[in-house]
């Protein structure tokens, strides 16, 4: 395990604790005793979110969002609200399901949900076109990630990895807790820190389970074992690390004719309203390094952490996704339902901005681009939960995901709902 | 005319669907009251007073302690059966009480001491400048200093978690006697 000092912090004069405490040095400013280590407890949590807050900054109340943790009614959700392009549809297709987020689909139909804060994932069936939500595992710390492959789902919870076999035979005995799953934490063995420790979870072409590994801060000389996307036989064995310098990834595919992964990176906080945006970035080489923490957006320096040329070397977006979006889960289109147009490029949810005076994203967006990455455009395609003219919002988008007649289900952390965009001419 | 009833009823369904009532809460009291007082001000050690409290905390804390993640022996399935519409108008009811602060003697060099540590540390940020809080952040003014002190260690040693991780990050590394100077200012704001 790295160290805790391997983590070098801001040196802000607004210093909040955590960079004091990180950076050991002004602690020790702070008081000339050594400040006592807790004893006997796990490993501390890194510097937090609000690592990097300028002193112009100091008095700004922005923060992160209120999670809603209790049921939204169906009848409570604006579905009347939400704006798609002509031909499109939305529905409610499942709510019930507080905090839901990213979405698989097992091989007889149901649909999995992670979730942040309430710890829960969903187990979305039908049954004689009944639709219930069940709550397929409880009790977990940020169960974010899910992935389904051969029978079984994967579920990454912060830094654990759980393997459910045999998961849509055996969904009532998960989830009386009468089976249990196999905990694939150890070989997995993933760094213990808790910021931006949740996770994504894919599997991809080559039939390895990719998990991204957040920077445990919003700005700072991370560790070497995190700011990275990694891959993994299976069983956990066989770890490469498959792109560097990436802030924190909550989202990614595999193109359906190249089979190169492509991700979504958010951009770090307290740098202004306008930026560094957020990415859309394409992995064409092992290794690929993606800037953080010194280069940020289509080569930005960072204002805090420096060194001489520091975009040398990095791998520069596809496309920016707009500032402090939160670009989040995204999936290419590979169905006959949408138009022509849609095929092969991509969907991306933009969970909504927190750190940003005039609030942005909560949408889905269109990103129409080549298979190697040129002529990218973003367009929306999924609006009207944000209204501009009250910056205020009602639902937040975290995944999208297609299903086999090639409508795409959209969860919505905020409502704890899943919608189902579909097309007919 | 009839678009105006119809929206008419479709607020109303939604309230009774969704939020809180303070006036049904009355039938569920007795759960909190012998801990926390039937007004919401604790006058027992080492627990919280929850008036005055921001309706979304009281609403996620009570969701935590239901799940399993925040674990408190006093609290352990307290909400196991209770229902989603009994926890808002729980909520509702302790929000909306007045808080009775009764933080006794103010030590001038302790209380100093805090101020400096929380501009330090920003928790008027979150918390907002007179610490009344919002949405999932808690009120910190004149809530029981040794709850205040507890409830910091608690959050330095990973032994607890809110709805994310940012207080462990917040008071990583600091020191008992800085929590006991944090808690005795923070009790005596108003």
């Amino acid at each position: 395990m790295p160290s805790r000092q391997s983590i070098y912090c801001v040196a802000s004069a607004g210093a909040l604790f955590a960079l004091s405490a990180c950076a050991s040095v002004s602690l020790k400013e702070a008081s000339p005793a050594p400040a006592p280590v807790p004893t006997a407890a796990p490993a501390p949590p890194p510097p937090a979110w609000a690592q990097g807050r300028s002193d112009s900054m100091a008095d700004s109340q922005l923060a992160p969002h209120a999670p809603v943790l209790t049921v939204t009614a169906h009848e409570k959700i604006a579905i009347d609200r939400i704006r798609v392009p002509p031909g499109f549809k939305v529905e409610v297709w499942a709510s019930g399901a507080p905090g839901a987020r990213m979405m698989t689909r097992a091989d007889n139909g149901t649909v999995f949900a992670g979730t942040r804060a309430i710890g829960r994932v969903y187990a979305i069936t039908e049954t004689s076109g009944r639709r219930e939500v069940k709550v397929f595992a409880s009790g977990l710390t940020q169960p974010n990630g899910v992935a389904f492959k051969n029978g079984s789902l994967y579920v990454a919870a912060i830094n654990q990895v759980f393997r459910y076999d045999n998961v849509e035979k055996l969904l009532d005995a998960y989830s009386s807790k009468s089976a249990h799953p196999v905990d694939m934490t150890p070989a997995f063995n993933l760094p213990t820190y808790q910021h931006h420790g949740w996770k994504f979870l894919a599997v991809g072409p080559d039939n390895k389970l990719y998990i991204p590994i957040g920077a445990p801060c919003n700005i700072c000389e991370p560790p070497a074992t995190n700011a990275q996307i990694r891959r993994y036989n299976l069983d956990g064995t066989g770890m490469e690390v498959v792109a560097l310098g990436v802030r924190n990834s909550v989202g990614f595919d595999f193109h359906p004719q190249t089979g190169e992964l492509w991700f979504t990176d958010n951009g770090r906080d307290w740098a202004g309203d306008e930026g560094p945006q957020d990415e859309l970035n394409r992995v064409s080489k092992a290794r690929e390094n993606f800037g953080f923490p010194y280069c940020h957006a289509l080569g930005i320096g960072d204002q805090d952490i420096k060194k001489a040329n520091p975009c040398e070397g990095v791998t520069l977006p596809v496309v920016l996704m707009g500032p402090h979006v939160a670009a989040l889960g995204m999936r290419f289109y590979t169905g006959d339902m949408f138009p022509p147009e849609y095929k092969n490029n991509i969907f991306v949810a933009r969970h909504g901005s927190w750190n940003r005076t005039r609030k942005s994203g909560y949408d889905v967006v269109f990103v129409s681009v080549s298979p190697d990455g040129r002529n990218a455009q973003v367009t929306p395609f999924m609006t009207g939960f944000l209204d501009t003219s009250t910056n205020t919002f009602w639902g937040r988008p975290a995944d999208v995901m297609q299903m086999p007649d090639g409508s795409m289900l959209v969860s919505d952390e905020q409502n704890g709902a899943i919608y189902r965009v579909s097309y007919s001419q | 005319m009839r678009a105006t009833f119809a929206s008419l009823a479709l607020v109303c369904s939604a309230a009774l669907a969704q939020g809180g009532s303070p006036e049904r809460a009355a039938k569920t009291i007795e759960i909190c009251s012998a801990c926390h007082g039937q007004d919401g001000n604790a006058a027992v050690s080492s627990t919280p007073s929850l008036a005055a409290q921001p309706e979304t905390f009281l609403v996620s804390q009570m969701i935590l302690f239901r799940e399993g993640l925040r674990q408190v022996p006093q609290m352990a399935s307290v909400f196991a059966k209770t229902s989603e519409q009994d926890l808002l108008d729980l909520a509702a009811y302790f929000s909306k009480q007045p808080l009775k602060p009764n933080p006794g003697v103010r030590d001038a060099t302790l209380y100093d001491k805090g101020a400096a540590l929380s501009k330090r540390g920003s928790c008027g940020g979150c918390h907002l400048a007179d610490y009344r809080g919002r949405e999932q952040i808690p009120r910190l003014a004149g809530q029981r200093e040794d709850y205040l002190a507890s409830t910091m260690i608690a959050y330095r040693d990973n032994k607890r978690s809110g709805t994310d991780t940012t207080m462990a990050g917040i008071l990583y590394g600091i020191s008992d006697p800085e929590i006991r100077a944090l808690a005795h200012y923070l009790a005596h704001q108003r």
